[in-house]
């Protein structure tokens, strides 16, 4: 398999976000994995403290220059998440825009990262960056996204409330030319405790999946939620160890383990389904 | 496993140097891998381009605090490698110091880069901050024959001066050595170059052994970039399971390199088309698609003890009239030179050394 990714997003130098949640599962994959870094903080702002530097718009468009200049700008995927600078953004936007005009067929995955729970957690003035600018980014001539999928929602499911409900939704353009879409549903089970860097995780499998089931949004659904549901899981497990008996785990505890996890990345059991609506 | 290694290194956005190269292989191998990018480029210098950023000493040590004033400033393992600024070198000796002091049995991996081939190719003033304060502060080295000499100020034109080299380094500090490539003649012929290392070790009663092995290593034509830094690496795994055994270490990490080298060489070959040298893009390690020989890597060479065999046995075996014993002893030395060589063993002869 030759697939080449260009992920732009955070680097903590401990932990499991952004990049770092991205990349080595895509590598274990068999995806290359070209990374520019976003940030470069000691941690995730979960931790008590935090410290380190941010790439600004014009220090990103450096970096793109040179793999330019190179004559390799070629990408198969891009995968974005958070960020906090609308003028960063924009410029991800001009770079997305130019690299699709070099392959046509390139794929963006986008976390469109603004907030959760009815509260925006990053500055306002991105929401009209990512709707009028990131989102509608997509193959050449029509504005239409081609997959979604609502990552958790407050809808109620049909197996109790020690689950949560994600949707997903792909547009699928038929052999003989009709357009149609899959849609489908799955109960996810809830579990307790403040987890980061699992929606980058889930962006970077969905695009490993989708990659593997690019007509079977089911089937990509199903994998991705089964791999976050065995990291997530022995992440729990460990966790809960290390704080001991009672006590709630702390945010370092609670780093994905991520390279413990390497089986279930490159071969997920699939533990959970989803249905067709 | 649970084992934290911190890598301070360069960060490409293309390919496999520094920080890209060494963190998905000790990653696949279980090892919990905390970075520090040193400068971030789009990719390494060896292309027609290159740009990006570098990080100051003062930023690397704003990283620290953070790591710090989260108390989670415990690893058992530190790598450094290429490193172009005196500074940020200093800060990444006193952040080492500071590691050893929260844990004494951390070990610090440290691939002193200067230069090769005869010639230094990073400033001149870094020299003095490697021997003074950088490798006194490690516990694994793996100089070439140009950084060892130039570091021990003493030239290696024999095996027997690449011992003395070794020991010389283990007296500046680190218990082990590797010297990772040489010009000395191989038994093999021009083929193959020599790679040499040697490990101290005190022993339960207090009496200090080493341990010299010597590797015949196949050459490639053709210049790899990142190397050095997957070597380091994957050097730094392989000890970490065979502490007390530098052979199987390096017998290890030298077949992780054949396998990754191949693929490679292989792949570009094929991309640039028959009778073309590769470009640099074309030559990026296989990293990804060399998974399971990094997982569990066939031993595809073999290491020799130094001294070789000893002079009664020469003897013996050029006369043929040899013990059981010996015999068995002469065999697994033949069968030793077939699998680095790959030819068949009745046409090895083992010659006088």
């Amino acid at each position: 398999m030759e697939c080449r990714v260009l992920s732009i997003q955070s680097h903590v130098v401990r932990g499991y976000v952004g990049n770092k949640s991205a990349t080595f599962p895509l590598q274990v994959l068999g995806f290359e994995v070209d990374s520019i870094n976003s940030v470069q903080f000691s941690n995730h702002t979960g931790y008590a403290h935090w410290k380190g530097q941010v790439l600004t718009a014009e220090e990103l468009n450096v970096l793109y220059e040179g793999i330019k200049l190179n004559q390799v700008n070629r990408y198969d995927y891009i995968l974005t998440g958070y960020s906090r600078d609308s003028s960063f953004l924009e410029t991800v936007v001009d770079i997305i825009q130019e690299l699709k005009k070099a392959n046509p067929s390139l794929v963006y995955v986008c976390d469109p990262v603004m907030g959760d729970h009815g509260a925006m957690y990053v500055p306002e003035y991105l929401l009209p960056v990512y709707r009028d600018k990131v989102v509608p980014l997509s193959s050449s001539t029509q504005l239409i996204i081609k997959t979604v999928v609502l990552t958790s929602t407050d809808l109620p499911s049909k197996r109790g409330d020690q689950f949560l409900v994600a949707l997903g939704s792909q547009n699928i353009v038929k052999a003989d030319g009709t357009k149609t879409s899959q849609k489908i549903c799955m109960d996810m089970p809830k579990v307790d405790a403040v987890f980061v860097g699992t929606g980058d995780l889930f962006a970077a499998m969905l695009l490993a999946w989708t990659h593997h089931h690019p007509k079977d949004l089911k089937a990509a659904c199903e994998k991705t939620a089964s791999v976050m549901h065995h990291v997530i899981r022995r992440t729990m497990t460990y966790a809960n160890e290390m704080a001991g008996p009672g006590k709630r785990p702390s945010p370092a505890q609670l780093e994905l383990r991520m390279v413990q996890s390497k089986a279930d990345i490159e071969n997920p059991a699939v533990v959970l389904e989803a249905r067709v609506l | 496993m649970e084992c934290r290694v911190l890598s301070i290194q360069s960060h490409v956005v293309r390919g496999y140097v520094g920080n890209k190269s060494a963190s998905f292989p000790l990653q696949v191998l279980g090892f919990e891998v905390d970075s520090i990018n040193s400068v971030q480029f789009s990719n390494h210098t060896g292309y027609s381009h290159w740009k990006g950023q570098v990080l100051t000493a003062d930023e690397l040590h704003v990283l620290y605090e953070g790591i710090k004033l989260n108390k989670v400033h415990q690893y058992d393992y530190v790598l450094t490698g290429y490193t172009r600024d005196t500074s940020f070198l200093e800060m990444v000796v006193d952040i080492i110091q500071e590691l050893k002091r929260a844990n004494p049995n951390l070990v610090y991996v440290c691939d002193p880069v200067l230069g090769d081939h005869g010639s230094m190719y990073v400033p001149q003033n870094l020299y003095p901050v490697y021997k003074n304060k950088v490798v006194p502060v490690a516990d694994i080295i793996t100089p070439n024959q140009f950084e060892a000499e130039l570091l021990t100020g003493k030239n290696i034109t024999t095996e027997k001066d690449a011992v003395e080299v070794m020991d010389l380094l283990h007296a500046m500090g680190p218990d082990t050595v590797v010297i990772t490539s040489s010009d000395l003649p191989s038994r093999l012929g021009d083929r193959f170059l020599v790679s040499l290392g040697s490990q101290r070790k005190v022993r339960p009663d207090g009496s200090r052994t080493t341990q010299r092995v010597r590797m015949e290593v196949h050459k490639v034509d053709a210049v790899f970039v990142g190397t050095g830094d997957l070597f380091a690496a994957m050097l730094l795994a392989w000890t970490h399971h065979y502490p007390d055994d530098l052979k199987m270490a390096c017998e290890k990490t030298f077949s992780v390199m054949h396998h990754v080298i191949q693929r490679t060489i292989s792949y570009a070959h094929e991309l640039a088309g028959p009778g073309r040298r590769p470009s640099p893009p074309q030559l990026e390690l296989r990293m990804v698609q060399s998974k399971a020989d990094i997982e569990d890597p066939a031993i595809f060479l073999k290491s020799f003890f130094c001294p070789p065999i000893n002079t009664s046995t020469r003897r013996a075996l050029v006369l043929k009239r040899i013990s059981p014993r010996r015999q068995s002893a002469c065999d697994r030395i033949t069968r030793d030179l077939c699998l680095v060589s790959g030819a068949p063993a009745c046409s090895i002869h083992p010659k006088v050394i």
